[in-house]
């Protein structure tokens, strides 16, 4: 009768349990999707930032055409004359995402905007992750773990970075694929069904749809069974988990376009290969170990690796000359610049100058992840206690991702989800142990009160605790004199939870009989709990915070606050609508490759470059271009057929990004394919400086006039805000361009090539014609301008 | 040297002894590797005379060969009464993941070939 009341209540204890638990889940989607409505709420809902409005054009399109049209796109409003072909180079994953819930949407009568459906996308998925995050830390630890890793997901600033409302970029949806995929593999390989494994496959193919990180999940995933392999952990379910992977994984991957062969051919998947044959080689040893008896084992073995070193020898080296027959070794230039990280620099500075593609400061991972950088070498210890195939995957993720987050602040969004997988796992395990010590305490002080037995107490309270783990207070408590000694002690006591500056003394725990349970004493429990309590109010108060102020500016709209109310700077648009109705629709715009995007969706005309960048030599004209003298660029800009010219300035209102502080990459750039721009032309001693005393080529470049025209009309001085003196060249003219528009404030400057004239008359057409004799002789040179 | 042809011939000998105990059901299985393997094979060395192009056909019909060898691998560890990790689960049920995977497979393989 006991036991099944026990089984009774324990079962409606696990029902009330899951209950909760759904319920827990319900709201951790809400807060997910709310913390990251904060732009709309303090803006409007819009696409921020660059990259998103190229996929929000491109999702457009596909809204507008169907899929044929946008998987066979080829785009001829970008990189004027060369085109994009857009099917086969953007990773369709995203936007056919979007596309589908506009059409399900409106399917069902929901009259929702393609705007609307991109601005939302990112909050819904980042519910989806934190659900994902859920079901793969219950796989890791247990269901405890899985919602406090959810729930802190939800809200760890460095996700809500690259997902707030607005933000319609490739990693919305990609860190949701990652997770689950990985949530998936785990399950496989907790479970051996192959059920998992199709369906893990599957997950993978929308992850390689979704973004380029897809190689860090084909690297990390043989990079655990390799692991596993190593430490004695090979079981047929790891064989399952992984072989069928690979084979569909590869294929999948290869039906995608962007990826396409290189599928086979890069090294990024070289590694996958490898592992699925050496899982192979492993296998079968383990087959025959089982069949056959140790000592045949024994000469199996040796007469195996004395012909298998051989082959194995000449295998690797075909491969190694394969591999070292290309000069980048197989790897593409992004992933290089992942493992070396100073090759960048070195040799494409184009990715060097993207600012996400920084190494981040230490700052920035508290202000990132916050309280989980201290939580997750708990939550590493925590893992190893019992180590399993799960857990030690989730070791494993959390140092890779450690390292690459080092490398390029943009990854700290890699980490963001190991992080917390790694503090849910620690701080349910913390809750676990002080909860457990105060119910252990509490119903000893009641079977105290009840029986004056003391000698009871030993077996009722070891059966009542769980299962000893390993007695961490026994040997500190007994021993050491009941002075707190505050850290040292706390520290060795309680490994498992972090900070901790209670003062409790440490009152020794009562002997036990045959088994000592995991108990601390009950004020200091009481205490833990609490400032666990108060650590994570800190930790949401921090996300909220970060959320609003740092996290939900939409950078193409800017506000400051002074005495006098809000400004709201709302200059991009403005120009971009100038553009769009003002202009012919064939007309060419050139400007400086970051806002190409923002340019082919808001102003609906043809771009010269844009941020897709894959084009060195295209942008480094550009650059030249921008730094060449009015007459050099008129002529670069006239072979490109551009019309009018756009420069971003924030002299007058003091805004930091614009293209005078961008200028130097356009001159590394440019000089990096055309010799006759020389960085140290623009330089004065090394500084970079726009004031009277730069250099003669800086203040006869075409940016500079650009962006000074008639600058010196706002306040009679000419005093630059964001440089903090006053400009060099005040009063001059243009000779071939001619300004058409400028925004309210002076943010944004448009110009229009001045046609040439149309008879050259005097003293110019003479040496137009001496000039061109010498030309043509001179033609053999090296290092001669190619524009002249 | 003789000592060691001779080992070989033992270790030959004891394996074939071996696997002749395993269950024919099984011994199926094996058989269906060692021929999707063999197809893999022969497909290789027929693109090392033609030449790779199309390179998606080669590649769909190499890794479906390999594909169908792994699954039915997955097949055989799940059968086998052997293996105290799967006692649970029943034969029907690995035989229909089975065919649920080889079903995907050949679809994206459809796709692929081109």
């Amino acid at each position: 009768m006991a036991t099944s009341k026990v089984e009774g209540s324990s079962s409606l204890r696990h029902a009330f349990g899951g209950v909760l638990s759904v319920f827990i889940l319900l709201l951790i989607g809400v807060v997910a999707f709310s913390i990251r409505l904060f732009s709309v709420i303090k803006y409007e809902s819009v696409i921020h930032e660059f990259d998103p409005y190229f996929n929000y054009r491109v999702t457009q399109f596909l809204s507008k055409n169907g899929i044929y049209d946008f998987w066979n796109w080829f785009d001829d409003r970008t990189w004027y004359p060369l085109g994009r072909v857009i099917g086969g180079t953007v990773y369709p994953g995203l936007t056919l995402t979007a596309g589908t819930m506009w059409k399900l949407a409106n399917s069902l009568n929901i009259p929702l905007s393609v705007e609307t459906v991109c601005v939302f996308t990112a909050p819904i998925f980042s519910a989806f992750a934190a659900w994902a995050t859920y079901l793969l830390t219950k796989e890791v630890k247990g269901p405890g773990a899985g919602i406090t890793a959810a729930a802190i997901l939800a809200m760890v600033p460095s996700y809500i970075s690259r997902s707030v409302a607005g933000s319609y970029d490739n990693e919305a949806v990609a860190i949701f694929a990652l997770i689950f995929t990985f949530y998936l593999y785990i399950k496989t390989l907790n479970t051996g069904s192959l059920f998992y494994a199709t369906l893990n496959s599957f997950a993978y193919f929308y992850m390689v749809c979704s973004w380029g990180g897809y190689t860090f999940i084909i690297n990390l995933i043989p990079m655990h069974v390799l692991l596993c392999i190593v430490t004695g952990r090979y079981s047929s379910r790891l064989y399952i988990a992984y072989a069928p992977l690979v084979v569909l994984g590869t294929l999948l991957a290869a039906l995608v376009p962007v990826v396409g062969f290189n599928a086979v051919m890069t090294s990024e998947h070289f590694g996958s290969f490898l592992v699925f044959i050496i899982i192979h080689v492993v296998a079968l040893v383990y087959y025959i170990k089982g069949i056959l008896t140790p000592r045949l084992f024994k000469v199996a073995t040796t007469l195996v690796l004395t012909v298998g070193i051989a082959v194995c020898a000449v295998v690797v080296a075909i491969l190694v000359a394969l591999v070292a027959s290309s000069p980048t070794k197989g790897w593409s230039g992004r992933s290089l610049s992942l493992l070396d990280p100073t090759y960048a620099s070195k040799y494409i500075p184009i990715i060097a100058s993207v600012s996400e593609h920084q190494p981040p400061t230490w700052p920035s991972y508290f202000m990132d992840i916050n309280v989980l950088a201290f939580l997750v070498p708990a939550g590493i210890v925590a893992c190893f206690l019992p180590l399993s195939d799960a857990s030690s995957f989730a070791v494993l993720y959390l140092v890779t991702s450690v390292y690459f987050s080092g490398v390029m602040v943009r990854l700290m969004l890699v980490l963001a989800p190991a992080a917390c997988i790694m503090s849910g796992i620690a701080l349910s395990e913390a809750f676990g142990v002080l909860t457990r010590s105060m119910k252990f305490h509490i119903t000893k002080y009641f079977e105290c009160s009840h029986t004056e037995a003391p000698a009871k107490l030993g077996e009722s309270t070891s059966t009542e605790s769980s299962a000893p783990l390993e007695n961490m207070t026994k040997s500190d408590t007994t021993e050491k004199p009941e002075v707190a000694r505050k850290e040292k002690v706390a520290r060795r006591k309680q490994k498992k939870e972090k900070e901790l500056t209670e003062n409790a003394h440490v009152k020794p725990v009562s002997a036990k009989k045959e088994k000592r349970p995991l108990v601390l004493p009950l004020e200091a429990s009481i205490v833990s709990v609490f400032l666990l309590i108060v650590l994570g109010g800190l930790y949401v108060l921090h996300c909220v915070w970060a959320a609003a102020e740092a996290y939900s500016a939409p950078s193409i709209v800017l506000t400051s606050h002074s005495h006098d109310g809000l400004h709201v700077f709302d200059d991009f648009r403005e120009a971009y609508a100038w553009l769009r109705h003002n202009t012919e629709v064939d007309d060419k715009v050139a400007s400086w490759w970051d806002y190409g995007y923002q340019t082919t969706a808001m102003a609906n005309r043809t771009v010269i470059v844009d941020n897709n960048t894959w084009n060195n030599t295209h942008i480094a004209t550009v650059g030249t271009a921008m730094s060449s003298p009015e007459k050099a660029a008129w002529e670069i800009f006239n072979s490109l057929d551009v019309k009018y010219v756009l420069v971003v300035f924030g002299g007058l209102v003091g805004y930091p990004s614009d293209d005078i502080n961008k200028f130097l990459w356009m001159v590394r750039i440019g000089g990096g394919v055309f010799p006759h721009i020389k960085e140290a032309d623009y330089l004065k001693d090394g500084q970079y400086r726009v004031d009277a005393q730069a250099t003669h080529t800086m203040l006869n470049c075409l940016m500079y006039k650009l962006s000074y025209y008639r600058f010196v009309e706002t306040d009679g001085k000419g005093f630059d805000r964001v440089r903090r003196y006053e400009i060099g060249k005040k009063h001059f003219k243009l000779t071939h361009f001619e300004e058409v528009f400028t925004t309210h404030h002076w943010m944004v400057r448009i110009y229009k090539l001045k046609p040439q004239k149309n008879r050259i008359r005097g003293k110019s057409r003479k040496s137009k014609l001496g000039s061109k004799s010498t030309s043509s002789k001179s033609g053999g040179m090296t290092h001669k301008n190619p524009w002249n | 040297m003789a000592k060691g042809t001779n080992d070989a011939q033992l270790l030959i000998q004891s394996l074939r002894k071996a696997y002749a105990s395993t269950p024919t059901s099984l011994k199926i299985i094996d058989l269906y590797v060692v021929y999707a393997v063999a197809t893999a094979l022969i497909q290789v060395a027929y693109m090392a005379m033609v030449g790779s192009f199309p390179f998606n056909s080669f590649l769909s019909g190499v890794l479906s060969c390999v594909g169908t060898a792994v699954l039915a691998v997955c097949l055989r560890i799940q059968v086998n009464k052997d293996n105290k990790e799967f006692k649970d689960l029943p034969p029907e049920r690995a035989f229909a993941d089975f065919v649920l995977c080889n079903l995907v497979l050949h679809l994206v393989i459809m796709n692929f070939l081109g």
